[in-house]
């Protein structure tokens, strides 16, 4: 089944388009990963999906229903991101009851135990915790409401590294148990990559890749050694990332389409063939026309 | 084990050399039921799909069978595909390699035995 289906969606803040003619679909029960440059149009996306945002044009449905307004969908859908300001009136013990009133599967015994895990205290009031804190609450309520549809919205924010990998386990370790569609949105994904199973490129309002990580991770592949050998080999080949290593070297990103013979060929030929995790391959393939940092530092 | 996850090999690939390990150590043995993808991605800490590929493949090398409904399980002879893929296609690559850097560094075919034997003398030093 799928639970969320996107057609020629966009939508336009007055003239300018955040997202622009969309289309992809997410199955039930899979946790993707939503992935793209500052100003992509993520977070815009991940509000039309929850209903907080009308769509200009084109169509989206969640579990079957257009979700601006809809109850169906907000009853069964929790949104997580940093910039939720409950009311100030309630402390947190009171904040983890009104979640568990709002949603059907909320696990109330979950919240508890991570909440005393990550040491809050029931009278503290969310505006006056950390901003790592903050997220650390946020995704507490996000885990133990078990959504059918659970999006995080860059839920690390602040986080310590430490905190941020207790996160990622008990994602993964509740996903488990209570299998759900989760979408996060995050800029760290080297941290969380063996924790997806699918992910939605974006850039510029539009999606650039939809694929699994399993075949992300032998979508490129990096090659260096001698510049002449190099430019030679890369001639028949789809380059998505060059870059000069001192004088004579080069290092390239290229698609994978190489068979075994031709990574033994490149071995006699001297060229260093590894491995491009996805983030690299995310920062290449998301990079714009104006070339790399080291060229604004480039004066000739 | 760790998942080494600098990236020179997939994940998939190092949770089927594990489990394969787990087979040839007899810390499971044939006919008894393999770890579940679950469980697996349980402990490794990686999604269920990426640990289901894993199982798959020694399915597809027939070291594991499936039994509807039930899981999947270690065929018979185990051990012996096992055996038989590393040296075939793991141990032959290594040799191969070798050669390959021995031809660059101008190592002679007789340096190079003498280096393996005296290789493997140090194993056997080691151990005492």
């Amino acid at each position: 089944m799928n639970v969320i289906e996107c057609k020629g969606l966009t939508k336009a803040y007055g003239r300018r388009q955040a997202i622009r003619n969309l289309s992809f679909t997410i199955e039930e029960n899979k946790i993707t990963g939503l992935i793209g440059r500052n100003g992509a149009g993520k977070t815009t996306l991940l509000k039309v999906i929850a209903g907080f945002f009308r769509k200009t044009s084109g169509e989206v449905h969640v579990f079957s229903y257009q979700p601006f307004n809809n109850l169906k969908v907000s009853a069964n859908m929790i949104f997580i991101d940093d910039n939720i300001t409950p009311p100030t009136a309630l402390n947190l013990q009171e904040l983890l009851e009104s979640a568990a009133s709002f949603y059907n599967n909320f696990d109330m015994e979950l919240a508890k135990r991570l909440f005393d895990y990550f040491s809050f205290h029931p009278k503290q009031t969310h505006q006056s915790l950390s901003k790592g804190m903050k997220s650390t609450f946020n995704v507490i309520v996000g885990l133990a409401a078990r959504c059918p549809l659970t999006i995080f919205d860059e839920p690390t924010t602040g986080m310590d590294s430490a905190v941020r990998r207790d996160f990622y386990r008990a994602l993964l370790k509740d996903y488990i148990e209570h299998p759900r569609t989760i979408i996060i949105s995050s800029h760290l994904l080297d941290e969380m990559d063996d924790m997806l199973e699918d992910i939605l490129l974006m850039k510029e309002g539009q999606v650039l890749l939809h694929s699994s990580v399993l075949d992300l991770q032998e979508y490129a592949i990096a090659v260096s050694g001698n510049k002449q050998v190099i430019s030679n080999w890369t001639k028949t080949k789809e380059v998505l990332y060059k870059k000069d290593i001192g004088v004579g070297n080069t290092y390239v990103v290229v698609r994978n389409e190489l068979n075994e013979l031709d990574k033994q060929q490149a071995h006699i030929e001297g060229l260093e063939i590894s491995p491009v995790s996805i983030d690299d391959l995310s920062v290449h393939l998301t990079s714009n026309d104006k070339g790399g940092i080291d060229d604004v530092f480039t004066r000739d | 084990m760790i998942i080494n996850s600098d990236g020179t090999k997939p994940i998939y690939v190092q949770i089927a050399e594990w489990l394969e390990t787990e087979i040839l150590n007899g810390n499971i043995q044939a006919d008894e039921k393999m770890y579940s993808q679950y469980q697996l991605a349980d402990i490794f800490n990686i999604n269920p799909a990426t640990a289901a590929k894993g199982i798959s493949i020694l399915a597809n090398e027939a070291i594991l069978y499936k039994k509807r409904g039930l899981g999947t399980f270690v065929s018979i002879d185990a051990k012996q595909i096992i055996l038989t893929k590393r040296k075939d296609q793991t141990l032959k690559k290594l040799v191969k390699d070798l050669v390959v850097e021995a031809e660059h560094l101008n190592v002679s075919e007789s340096e190079l035995i003498q280096l393996i034997k005296d290789a493997g003398k140090n194993d056997e030093g080691d151990e005492e």
